[in-house]
Order: structure tokens, then sequence, then C-alpha cells
């Protein structure tokens, strides 16, 4: 093989692992996340948590979720480090403790539920963080028909 | 640019005139307001000028109107789905399905290049019948092999019967990420400066390519076959590299265009894409084989304010929107029609011209000789 013809492929292996690594870093930083926030007691931990007044939650300097007690709100995210802040009012007409929390996300899972109250007293992460399994509805589970042309019964002359 | 008549400029520039004349009787009559056609427009540009960008490499090769650049459009769909399944979101979802549909455009715009090399002369209507050929294929992968062969894990986009790609996908997760990645506004009209940005990439990348030793090559090849092939260029290969440039700048103006949308129609989407894009850069006054940049945006600019416009001044004047909707269909094909009629009229027109100095020479070389 002679010189310009090894360079050529050199250079076309190197764009090609170029391109792998950017499609390779394009799936862990853009995997999204629906991020489930409960302000509830946490079910199977063994332990009592006080549960808080109200919850404010601010992503991105959005307040995406004001919960009370017993409430649960949500938000879309991208990546796997996840930053949140919390506005925490323990009781009514009480002062809201201002919270800075960060947390890593599981790859796998599309839907993340986080249980504020058993985050709030330090549990373990097994304890505050589960899995949101999405179940499709009755409407969204009907057959649906695929119409994939559009002279879609133009083409039918019998009666 | 010597010898030309206003009769010439104005056969040369008759659609785009029309065009002009029909906005402009349309505009006020439609009651929109200056500020809400301009957002339109400015959005249009960016939903469609990097597809209809894509067609002018064949047309520098004189390959015409590439009409199959629907595969493209089917590889940037089928990259969006399997995205949209990963649940890879916002701008780096964009990136990943335009590296997706990279390779399934190159392999589709390689097939057609082959088969139009096999039907020279007659590559529009070759490539207007690929493009419903590949729909079928496109409908064997999406509505069949998606799911058992292709891992499709999420109800959302998969049919509830358990395999094949529901009607509508929704594209939420990325719409108009790219738009409102620089967010710029200026009297009221919303600018999608990151999307602007890359169509003028785009635009550049075009450009220098045209001064590039391949660029150059497909002028020659668009110009004259034979005398390039006499002159050395691979003919065949040189129509092949523009038809996949064609097909993978499609397939990434797709993805451009559904991130704008915020949904792929997945059986529908594509189909109309090829009719529409090349409608629009003939109303900039393009040709079968000519066409510039500057044609890829008066024609967005014309034909989607006449798509703006017409059926609201058909609901005016009418007081049925319908009329409007058919209006700008009939519209779309019969501009298609009319740079198709005139192409051949030219060439024919070119060829009796050409045969008349041949004859002419030969009677002046007789009486000297």
């Amino acid at each position: 093989m002679d010189k310009s013809k090894k360079r050529r492929l050199i250079y076309r292996i190197a764009a090609f692992v170029v391109i792998l690594l950017i499609a390779a870093a394009m799936f862990i930083i853009g995997r999204g996340h629906t991020v489930y926030f409960d302000n509830k007691m946490p079910e199977n931990v063994g332990t009592e948590v006080s549960v808080p007044y109200k919850i404010e939650v601010i992503v991105a300097d959005k307040t995406v979720a004001k919960l009370k007690s017993g409430e649960r709100g949500m938000a879309d995210t991208m990546g796997q480090n996840f930053k949140m802040q919390l506005l925490v009012t323990k009781e009514k007409g009480g002062d809201a403790a201002r919270l800075q929390v960060g947390l890593k996300l599981p790859y796998n899972m599309d839907g993340i539920i986080i249980n504020l109250p058993a985050l709030l007293a330090g549990l373990d992460e097994n304890a505050y963080l589960s899995e949101f399994v999405y179940v499709p509805s009755a409407e969204e589970m009907k057959e649906e028909e695929v119409v994939t042309d559009d002279t879609d019964g133009q083409m039918n002359f019998e009666g | 640019m010597k010898n030309k008549s206003i009769g010439d400029y104005l056969r040369r520039f008759s659609v785009p005139l029309m065009f002009v004349i029909i906005c402009l009787i349309c505009a006020p009559i439609s009651g929109l307001s200056p500020n809400y056609l301009i957002n339109e427009i400015v959005t249009r540009i960016g939903r469609n000028a990097f597809l209809i960008l894509s067609l002018l490499i064949p047309i520098m090769a004189g390959m015409g109107l590439n009409f199959s650049m629907t595969l493209g459009a089917m590889a940037g769909e089928i990259g969006l789905i399997l995205v949209s399944d990963w649940q890879i979101v916002g701008i780096p979802g964009m990136i990943l399905a335009m590296i997706v549909s990279i390779p399934i455009s190159t392999l589709l715009g390689l097939f057609c290049g082959k088969v139009l090399n096999m039907a020279k002369g007659r590559e529009m209507i070759t490539s207007y019948i690929i493009s419903f050929f590949i729909n079928g294929i496109y409908q064997l992968v999406v509505l069949y092999l998606m799911g058992p062969v292709i891992p499709i894990v999420h109800s959302t986009i998969k049919l509830p019967r358990g395999y094949g790609i529901r009607n509508t996908v929704s594209l939420l997760s990325m719409r108009q990420h790219l738009d409102n990645l620089i967010p710029l506004n200026i009297m009221g009209v919303k600018i999608p400066v990151a999307t602007f940005i890359v169509i003028f990439l785009l635009c550049l990348v075009i450009i220098w390519f045209r001064k590039t030793k391949l660029g150059q090559d497909m002028r020659a090849v668009g110009q004259d076959m034979d005398v390039s092939r006499d002159a050395g260029i691979d003919v065949e290969r040189t129509r092949i590299i523009s038809m996949i440039l064609s097909t993978v700048f499609a397939g990434i103006g797709m993805i451009i265009y559904l991130q704008n949308m915020g949904n792929i129609a997945t059986y529908s989407s594509h189909s109309q894409i090829g009719m529409f894009c090349i409608a629009a850069l003939l109303v900039g006054g393009a040709s079968v084989d000519k066409a510039s940049i500057g044609n890829v945006f008066l024609g967005i600019i014309l034909f989607h304010t006449m798509f703006i416009v017409a059926p609201k001044a058909g609901t005016v004047i009418t007081g049925d929107s319908m009329i409007g909707e058919y209006f700008r269909v009939f519209v779309s094909y019969a501009v298609i029609t009319v740079a198709l009629i005139m192409y051949e009229t030219n060439k024919r027109k070119n060829k009796s011209k050409a045969g008349m100095q041949l004859a002419l020479d030969q009677e002046q070389e007789e009486a000297n000789g």
C-alpha cells in the first residue's frame, strides 16, 4: 500500500473512531429521565420518618413542584447527575430551609421516584430511590389502525 | 449575461414573479398580521432550508431534481425513532439520530446512485419511483422488523400488538431544542439562531465544495458527461458521490425539520417532503439544471408565504378554507410540472439550435471548399 493510501485509511479510521466516541458521549450525556418527587411516608423501610408540611423543588432555577404532604411532582432531566434545590417547610407557618441536593441517577431507569422525606432523613439509596414503572392506559393499549398509504381506500372501486 | 432582453429575464423569473404577485394579493386578504407572517416565515426557513439545500448537489452534477431525497428523510426518521426509544433527549438526541441516520443514508444514496447510473437521462422519474420502492422497504422495517428484530422497548412508540411503530411518535423531549438553543427575539419575532447557524454552515460547505476538485468534477459532469469522461473524470463515481451527499444532507435536514415539528408521522412525514422541497426550490427561480443558494431562500419565503396566506385568503373569499388548501397543493404540483416542461422545451430548443448551427457551418465549409 502506498503512503497516500495508507494516510487516507488512517484518516478514515480516525474519523470513524471520533464519530463512535461522539455517539458514546451522546448516549451518556443525553440520557433522559423523568424524576418523580414524593412527599409522603416511604414504604417498607422499617423506620418512621417525618413528612414535612411542604417541599418546593427547584431544578435549574425553575420551580418544578410545590408538594404538600402526600403529594407527588415530576421533572424531566438529562444525564445522570441530577441537582436540585429543596425548600423544606417542616410545619405550617414555619420557615423554609434551603437544601442543595445532588444525586446520581441510574442509567437504566426511565422513570425514577425519589422519596424526599427518606432522602432528607439520610436513609439508604434503596429507601429513597425506586423505579417508576409506566403502565399504559387502556386507551393507549387499544389496537391502532396503521395508515401507510395516502390513497388508502381510494383505489377500491367496488361500490 | 450579454444580449439578454427584458423578455428573457421575465421568462427566466416568471415563476418567482407569479408567486410574488399571488402573495401580494393574498396577504392583505388573509388578514394575518405582518408580525405573525414574519414569525411563521422565519420558523419555516429554519425548518426547511437544510432539506432544500440538500437538493443542490445533484443538480450541480446534472442529475436534476432529486426526488429520492425521501430516502434520506426515511433514514432520519429511523434515527429519530431509535433515539426516542433509547430515551436520548435534547440536542444529544438529535446528534445521535444524525449519527445513526448517516450510514443508512449513505447506503441508500449509494444504491440510488448506482441505479441512476443505469438510467442516465431519466434520473428524475427513476429517483421518483425509487422513493416509492424504498418506502415499501421502510414500511417493512418499521411495521414488522421494529420490535421482533430491532429492539423497541417503549409502549408509547410500539404498537399495542407488540411489533411495529405507532402512527405518531412524539418528539417532545427534543422539540425545538435546536431552535431555542440560542434564544433571540427581535420585535416579537422569534429567531432560531442555532438552526440558522447550522444552515449557514451548510451553505459555506456547499460554496467551498463547488471549488474543490470533486465539486469541479461534478459541474463538468453536469455540463457534459462524455467530455468529462474524455477528460479523465470518473463520471459514475462522481454521480454516486453526489447522490450520497444529497441523501445524507436530506437525512440531517429531516431531523432538523422534525425537531421543529415535535412529532413524527411515521408513515407519511417523508412521503410529501420531496415534492414540497422541490416545489419550493423551483418557486425560488431554480430550474432542473441550475440552482443556487439564493433560489433556496427566495423559494422558501415565497412558497411558504403562499402556504400560510392561501388557506386564510380562501376562507375570506369563499368561506371555505379547503379552497385555499386545494389551491396550494395544486400550485405545488403545477410548479413542478411547468419546470419540467420548460426544461424539456429548452433542451429541445438548444438541440435544434445546435443542429441548425452545425448545418450552417457545413454549408459554409462546402461553399468555401
